[in-house]
């Protein structure tokens, strides 16, 4: 028998009992539609993780964090964790930039502070106001590039200077005409209570008798301090919400100014007087012990704190000539020990995480799947049902055994590849629709990875066809063989 | 041409061996027309299943050609039943979804031959059985008589040396039982097509060249 009459007669027998052959394709064409879509977003979501990651260059970048074990919750380019009171970690500073910069392999480094904290910003003339997002780095290191849509870079002597990025933009901004907000200030601020910087204005001098209302009323209200937008930058590939500024800067803003009582003054004040009394007891001629005479001898300092002395920075970006030697630039730092955080972490990380997503999705289009091969079975063995007596002419007109096993297995492939082909047409016209709708309402759904989902690969669509073909031929299996190993002379006389 | 010798079929009853066949000895021989009568259950349809290669025997050969049937795999005795054989049936058994040339066709399909092949062949033997004009009809728009020479056609359909009718008459009335017997005699008369025909009718027993009585199981 020829292979085309197979598909023939299986074409011809499954349009016999059509609402049946619908029904049973639709069944599989859901479980196809499941699988079809879970891969296909799981795909769409890593490929476009990794072209972030390709936009950034991070291939080329190692991030040299405090913990050495903490690989996880590090963002690639970040300011890390330099809380003080995590005591097992080694602190991030200038000896150690030094010593990445020296390491081969290692283009250039940056130090990466983690700081400074204000609490929100917004754009000088505008109430509204957004959580401060800064990061601060050497402008003259050649690390990252940031593609700039207005203005310029920042140099290394820049201070109050601030190159804002995407979010920036599109919230106090206009998108189309990012040049706009050049030379506009934006006014961070932070709570009173939390300090004063290096720059700007001076605290307080606390008065002799400052008590715990003063105090109090010191520690209300906030901060401003304002920086002049000299660029924006188009930054929506990666962390659209940061904006960036000089490390000098973050150093000023990052040394904390506090008033110390200085009583050495008042202690000798007091020391003198004490003498003088002494020497006037002895000679027996007393005199009021006024010891607020001393007062005035009382002074206050002010007093510099240098966050980055004590604390140390954040992280510190290494940039390496080649990918492949990222590998021996994170062992290095490892030694020195430090955690070193890698993009092949990340996509590690990335990878097992998709991994197990595409588990649980596989197993929920696994399931629907499952259902849809129990369908193909039951149209099978139905349809054996109903054709015992015509199998009885066919082996009566010469069909052997596997002439009749292969019909009927043919069948079942017959409706696993349609439902495959459905399941792909819907879902390339679902994932469509969807980018339609998305184009016309795109803010709400927000950074969605929409724009791959549409693309399936060639293998998918190979693979899904052939896979749900499979799957039809197995479920088509049982019923076949069964119907080929009737007995011709008992299925002709079958009623 | 076709010889059975000692070709026993038996079934199991409740326990009990019930011969359907019993060391039947039968010899067809070429441009034969034989009749096979006997009572209902008397083994005239395994007999006949035996010389068509549908069924073989629990013992005993069925020579065609000098080689044993009962003995050979599934492939060989399909294409027995494909090459040499031309089933009608009493019921028809025609597919109600085909055309009667669809109908005609369905051995031609699994001999290997090429659709267009298949139409042509299939008309022609349509037309020996004189339905030339009810090609494309399907058989519930065909009379009884019609429909069994649609079935006959279908026998016809790869030139078989032998056909073997089950009751070809029992279903129609007897002018039109009379006309497939006339139909199948000039068969058998003109072609040198060999005949075996189960009957229970004495008229069409008498058509033929030699007669058969089986019962319970056994050729008398």
């Amino acid at each position: 028998m020829r292979f085309f009459d197979y598909i023939r007669l299986a074409l011809k027998n499954l349009t016999r009992q059509k609402a049946r052959t619908t029904l049973t394709i639709i069944a599989i064409t859901v479980g196809s539609l499941s699988l079809i879509l879970m891969i296909s977003i799981l795909i769409s979501v890593r490929q476009s993780l990794m072209d972030t990651f390709k936009a950034m260059g991070a291939f080329n970048l190692v991030t040299v964090v405090r913990d050495p074990n903490s690989i996880d919750n590090t963002n690639l380019i970040g300011s890390g964790n330099n809380s003080p009171t995590d005591d097992n970690t080694k602190k991030i500073d200038d000896t150690t930039l030094a010593a990445v910069k020296k390491m081969p392999g290692v283009s250039d480094a940056v130090a990466i502070p983690a700081g400074p904290w204000f609490k929100t910003m917004r754009l000088d003339g505008n109430d509204k106001k957004t959580w401060s997002s800064l990061l601060a780095s050497d402008p003259s290191a050649d690390v990252f590039d940031l593609i700039l849509v207005a203005g310029r870079k920042l140099n290394s002597t820049d201070m109050d200077k601030v190159v804002v990025g995407s979010d920036f933009l599109t919230k106090y901004g206009d998108p189309s005409n990012p040049s706009g907000l050049l030379g506009k200030k934006v006014l961070f601020s932070s709570d009173k209570g939390a300090g004063y910087p290096d720059w700007g204005d001076l605290p307080p001098k606390p008065p002799f008798n400052a008590d715990k209302s003063w105090w109090d009323s010191q520690n209300q209200g906030s901060l401003e301090i304002s920086a002049e937008i000299v660029g924006v930058a188009n930054n929506s590939s990666m962390d659209s919400q940061q904006n960036y500024i000089t490390l000098g800067w973050a150093h000023k803003l990052m040394t904390q100014l506090t008033w110390q009582e200085d009583d050495n003054g008042m202690k000798e004040c007091q020391q003198q007087q004490q003498q003088q009394q002494q020497a006037v007891k002895m000679s027996g001629n007393y005199s009021n012990n006024n010891s607020s005479a001393c007062d005035s001898f009382r002074t206050m300092t002010l007093v510099k704190t240098d966050n980055f002395l004590t604390n140390g920075y954040g992280s510190i970006i290494a940039k390496v000539y080649d990918t492949s030697k990222i590998q021996s630039v994170a062992d290095q730092i490892t030694k020195l020990g430090y955690g070193a955080v890698t993009a092949q972490n990340m996509i590690d990380n990335i990878n097992n995480a998709m991994l197990m997503v595409g588990i649980v999705l596989s197993v929920i289009g696994g399931i629907s799947l499952f259902v849809a091969a129990i369908g193909i079975i039951n149209t099978m063995v139905m349809a054996t049902f109903e054709r015992i007596r015509e199998i009885g002419v066919m082996r009566a007109c010469g069909a052997t055994r596997a002439i009749i096993r292969r019909l009927f297995t043919f069948e079942a492939a017959l409706l696993g590849f349609w439902g495959g082909v459905f399941g792909l047409v819907i879902s390339f016209i679902l994932v469509r629709v969807v980018k339609i709708l998305v184009t016309k309402y795109g803010a709400s759904l927000g950074n969605l990875p929409i724009s791959n989902i549409g693309n399936f690969p060639w293998w998918l669509v190979v693979s899904v066809i052939v896979f749900t073909t499979l799957i039809g031929m197995l479920s088509g299996l049982g019923p076949a063989i069964r119907a080929a190993r009737l007995n011709p002379v008992d299925a002709l006389r079958y009623e | 041409m076709i010889e059975l010798k000692g070709a026993t079929k038996m079934y199991e009853l409740g326990g009990e061996k019930i011969y359907a066949l019993d060391h039947v000895d039968l010899k067809v021989d070429k441009g034969d027309f034989i009749a096979i009568v006997g009572p209902s259950g008397s083994g005239k349809s395994t007999l006949a299943n035996i010389i068509g290669g549908l069924d073989v025997p629990d013992e005993g050969e069925v020579l065609v050609d000098d080689v044993n049937i009962a003995k050979v795999n599934d492939a060989t005795i399909s294409n027995y039943r494909n090459k040499k054989i031309g089933f009608i049936f009493q019921s028809f058994n025609l597919q109600p979804t085909y055309t009667a040339l669809e109908n005609v066709m369905i051995p031609l399909i699994f001999s290997g031959i090429s659709l267009s092949q298949r139409k042509k062949r299939a008309f022609e033997c349509l037309k020996a059985v004189g339905l030339e004009d009810r090609v494309s009809h399907m058989p519930n728009q065909l009379s009884g008589g019609q429909r069994q020479r649609v079935c006959i056609a279908r026998a016809l359909a790869n030139n078989p040396e032998v056909i073997i009718a089950d009751e070809p008459t029992g279903n129609l009335d007897s002018k039109k039982g009379i006309e497939i017997v006339e139909l199948l005699k000039e068969l058998n008369q003109k072609s040198g097509i060999t005949l075996v025909v189960i009957t229970h009718d004495p008229g069409v027993a008498r058509q033929a060249k030699r007669v058969v009585e089986i019962k319970d199981g056994r050729i008398r």
